[in-house]
């Protein structure tokens, strides 16, 4: 499978226009590569492996959610970080999408300066939306994940 | 000789071997422990730094963590992880004078000239509300020895050629801690961000930083008000919160 660049101003455009249309996914193919951009809980997929770089940067994961938190069961970030969904990188993940989860269980950890700061589940329940992935960064007070 | 004041609630907790220090911490915290508890293991059969990297821990190095419990909401809680930089460094100048003083390298690591001497790990639980549940400080000192290994450039006091023994040194550290803590509950991050400035390794100069969606290129300019870097790159200045620093190539 052949490499291409990641164009950023092409994924930024996509992702801006994603936030005026309030849709959930815009995909746009040209030649052979395709490109998704995908609002929160959906992932940001292409045809060739996407090489680490700048364009990557900004990610088009990271347009703000509709969701304001006020939804009951949600989960928030209690600080700027990055989220991790797994203690480490080979471990498998503190939850998954669906899981019965209890109250005061790690969903994840948002990560700052080398801080790691464990989300909890709010109430007993189930998983019902996970809104963001490893390595996503995050914003004071956005909704991470939501429990039914 | 050191002489030093711990804060009045200290309680140590000497292990001769534990797997981790700060697993056995949080599961303190999480049931409970007091502020300034001190969990200290002469060995960790599981050290671990960030993200399941393992940190080499045989008999002879300081590891230890610490609980605390400020007020407050978890939002600022990563300053935290500067004000414990400058208490390993302060330790380090109370209990070994004659050793170059060391450098802080972005967020948390301990160098001697330019070797890391010294790693943090701060990990805090907080509550639905937002508020901080507890913060368990990790620290861990290259006393006695260092992981050598291909692409790791580290040291140890002893190396330096300064005789410390891991005791007194984790009696500095506890006491620099609890001061620097007072100091940033009292008049908040500035102070701190100062000190640490004063000791930064790299700033000024151009580095490269890995962070979980890239790599960037640019110089180490300034630490926001919350303690992340403004790196000056060739598209305007980023505000970076995750990352590891490295220093660019000439």
């Amino acid at each position: 499978m052949a490499k291409f660049d990641v164009d950023g101003d092409l994924v930024r455009k996509l992702a801006s226009l994603l936030e005026e249309t309030g849709l959930g996914e815009i995909e746009f193919e040209i030649e052979n590569c395709r490109i998704r951009v995908a609002r929160p809980g959906a992932t940001v997929s292409a045809v060739a492996p996407v090489p680490a770089g700048p364009a990557a940067v900004a990610d088009p994961v990271a347009a703000p959610t509709p969701k304001d938190g006020s939804e009951p069961g949600s989960v928030t970030s209690p600080m700027v970080g990055t989220i991790y969904l797994s203690p480490a990188p080979d471990e498998p993940p503190f939850a998954r999408l669906g899981d019965a989860v209890a109250a005061g269980q790690t969903l994840m950890l948002v990560e700052a300066m080398k801080t790691f700061n464990e989300i909890k589940a709010t109430k007993a329940g189930t998983l019902k939306e996970l809104l963001v992935e490893s390595g996503q960064p995050v914003e004071y007070g956005e909704v991470l994940a939501i429990i039914g | 000789m050191i002489d030093v004041a711990l804060p009045a609630d200290c309680r140590i907790v000497a292990l001769d071997s534990i797997a981790s220090t700060n697993d056995e911490a949080k599961t303190l915290a999480a049931a409970g422990a007091a502020p300034w508890t001190v969990v200290w293991g002469r060995e960790q059969t599981k050290g671990r730094g960030r993200q399941g990297h393992d940190w080499a821990s045989p008999v002879g190095n300081l590891y230890m963590s610490i609980i605390l419990r400020p007020a407050g909401p978890a939002t600022r809680i990563m300053q935290l992880g500067f004000a414990t930089g400058l208490a390993v460094a302060d330790g380090i100048a109370a209990c070994a004078p004659a050793l170059p003083a060391v450098a802080l390298k972005w967020p948390n690591d301990v160098l001697l000239e330019g070797r890391k001497l010294s790693g943090i790990l701060l990990e805090s639980a907080s509550e639905a509300g937002g508020s901080l549940a507890w913060l368990v400080v990790g620290i861990g000192v290259n006393v006695a020895s260092h992981p050598d290994r291909p692409g790791l450039v580290a040291t140890s006091l002893h190396a330096a050629g300064a005789a410390v023994e891991v005791e007194t040194l984790l009696y500095a550290i506890v006491a620099r801690q609890a001061t620097w803590l007072d100091r940033w509950q009292r008049e908040g991050f500035a102070p701190v961000r100062q000190a640490w400035l004063s000791r930064a390794a790299n700033l000024g100069s151009d580095v490269v930083v890995r962070t979980p969606s890239g790599e960037l290129r640019g110089r180490f300019v300034d630490l926001d008000g919350d303690g992340a870097m403004l790196l000056d790159t060739v598209e305007g200045r980023r505000v970076i919160n995750s990352g590891d620093v490295f220093p660019a190539a000439a």
